[in-house]
């Protein structure tokens, strides 16, 4: 059996409040910031990011190949999809590392590439696999990515996010003197500093021990009830998509090929779960029959 | 310049400092590199000139040679120190444009030259009574062409470095290296090989070591060296910086960054 096209299922934004935030209510604060009355229909407001028709290739290697993608505020989405399948490309490109071939992407409003600087001041970015800067104390990190980011005091914003975080007691070490998992933690803590309205997350708790994956999952669900922030994850850790998400986005050599709720999509395409789902994609390139 | 954009420069510019301020390497580039070099060209010129003009000329060239090299030095450390912490991405990730970047490069090195200056000023007056200012006003026009000269070859490193990463680590140092014996710093050109005085005379620093030359014996400023010197050095400043806008496009287009991370 393989993993067919499937049909685009994805609910609107209004129809997945963030956890432990009524339905409506989670577009109050969005609606107000840009001027709208509260109640005004969620799908109305400007989507936090959209990429159209995306394309990008390396030499004969097609990595993306005509990606559209719309999220909405406070919507948390899992792209997910085996290795080779385009999500690091897509995540590069939607944060302005990669310039695409083609299509466009707007993100938090402004057009990339030449509105990449404004819209990076509201985007956050961590990836488990990203160290930190070597010779710096986790205080200075967060300082000078605090300034980059626009704060005004960056080391009030970086202990009180140490202290949420649980790791305020590191403030004064050096970063090479961190365990990984601490290290992650930190990274984290840099990538969400600003309050950003999106952070993106490129295999967030890889090397984490279950305890820390924990607590940056639990970060990340506060940060999405409590001030709307909208996530974009990638993992291989389908359970951890399966929870933190409300949206999964699987992609097959550069292309969605299902987009909707985890339920939905594993449910359509005939598989018990997202991990099931995920093994027959990966044995289908493999070449095997599953 | 935006306040913010302000703010962010000088971020990065303390973010350099502290990297460096751990880095015990740092240090001895910034400190002791330039008094072993005031010793060693100072006492060269004792040993082997005759009367006061030589010390003066290894002197003020050395001195004049760390304006180049410090400048390089904070370039090519500076996006290294990103490129050995696989921090770009983080940096990327960020409202730090590429300009502000480089600014924050250039602060540094600004502010590694007036160091390094300082102590060989202070070595070469301290112990073979060179007073820094020997040259006359020709050191004005050119310092200003030696900080224009490093600030191409740090920018042409950093492209390099988008390409090749930390292997451009050797160009930080050798093309100074290259350029130390051919632009005639502490002899006539005419000593060269004949083979070599062509590529000699075409480069800009030959003509600023000619001005300065000719300021120590005269204490005149050769404007027609300094405007040739300067002709040159924009024309390779506008050259670097066509083929480092060239290499970031690239960087972006072939998707460089992933080398990086």
């Amino acid at each position: 059996m393989t993993v067919g096209i499937l049909s685009h299922r994805r609910r609107d934004a209004h129809e997945i409040p963030p956890a432990g935030v009524a339905a409506g209510e989670s577009g109050g604060a969005e609606a107000g910031s840009i001027g709208e009355t509260a109640g005004v229909h969620a799908t109305t407001r400007p989507p936090v990011l959209r990429a159209d028709g995306l394309h990008k290739s390396f030499g004969s290697t097609r990595a993306v190949d005509g990606l559209s993608l719309e999220i909405q505020p406070g919507e948390r989405v899992g792209i997910v999809g085996p290795n080779g399948a385009g999500k690091t490309t897509t995540l590069l490109m939607l944060l302005g590392a990669i310039e695409p071939d083609g299509g466009t992407i707007d993100l938090v409003g402004e057009r990339l590439p030449a509105g990449r600087s404004r819209a990076m001041e509201q985007v956050g970015f961590a990836a488990g696999y990203l160290p930190l800067p070597d010779r710096l104390t986790v205080m200075e990190t967060l300082d000078v990515f605090g300034t980059l980011y626009g704060l005004e005091a960056p080391r009030e914003a970086a202990g009180v996010v140490l202290e949420e975080l649980g790791i305020a007691h590191l403030a004064g070490q050096t970063v090479e003197s961190l365990s990984s998992g601490q290290a992650t933690l930190v990274g984290f803590a840099k990538a969400v500093i600003h309050h950003p309205r999106l952070v993106v997350l490129d295999e967030p708790t890889a090397s984490l021990d279950p305890d820390v994956a924990m607590r940056v999952r639990d970060r990340l669900e506060w940060m999405n009830a409590e001030h709307h922030a909208t996530l974009l994850l990638t993992s291989h850790d389908m359970r951890e998509v399966e929870r933190l998400t409300t949206r999964v986005v699987f992609l097959r050599a550069g292309r969605i090929i299902a987009d909707g709720p985890a339920a939905d999509v594993v449910a359509d395409a005939g598989y018990p779960d997202l991990e099931a789902m995920f093994l027959a994609e990966a044995a289908r390139l493999r070449g095997e029959a599953v | 310049m935006s306040s913010a954009s302000r703010r962010r420069v000088l971020a990065m510019a303390k973010r350099n400092v502290l990297a460096q301020r751990r880095n015990p390497g740092h240090w001895f580039l910034l400190l002791v590199l330039p008094v072993v070099d005031g010793l060693l060209f100072g006492s060269i010129g004792v040993a082997f000139g005759e009367g006061e003009a030589p010390v003066r000329l290894l002197v003020t060239g050395i001195m004049l040679f760390h304006l180049i090299w410090q400048l390089t030095l904070a370039g090519s450390l500076g996006i290294l120190e990103e490129v050995w912490s696989r921090n770009l991405m983080n940096l990327i990730a960020t409202p730090l444009t590429e300009r502000e970047f480089l600014g924050s490069l250039g602060l540094v090195g600004l502010a590694r030259t007036v160091v390094s200056v300082t102590m060989i000023a202070v070595v070469g007056f301290g112990f073979y009574a060179v007073a820094p200012d020997s040259a006359g006003w020709v050191l004005v026009p050119s310092a200003a062409i030696l900080l224009l000269f490093g600030w191409a070859i740090s920018l042409f490193v950093v492209a390099l470095t988008l390409q090749y990463g930390d292997s451009a680590e050797v160009f930080s140092w050798g093309i100074l290296v290259l350029l130390m014996p051919l632009s005639g710093f502490f002899y006539p050109v005419e000593s060269l090989p004949d083979v070599l005085q062509p590529i000699a005379a075409v480069i800009p620093l030959t003509k600023v070591f000619d001005a300065v030359q000719v300021g120590l014996e005269t204490g005149t400023v050769a404007w027609g060296s300094i405007a040739w010197a300067a002709l040159g050095t924009l024309a390779l400043l506008g050259l670097v910086v066509w083929f480092l806008d060239r290499q970031l496009g690239r960087f972006r287009r072939l998707g460089w960054v992933t080398r990086f991370t």
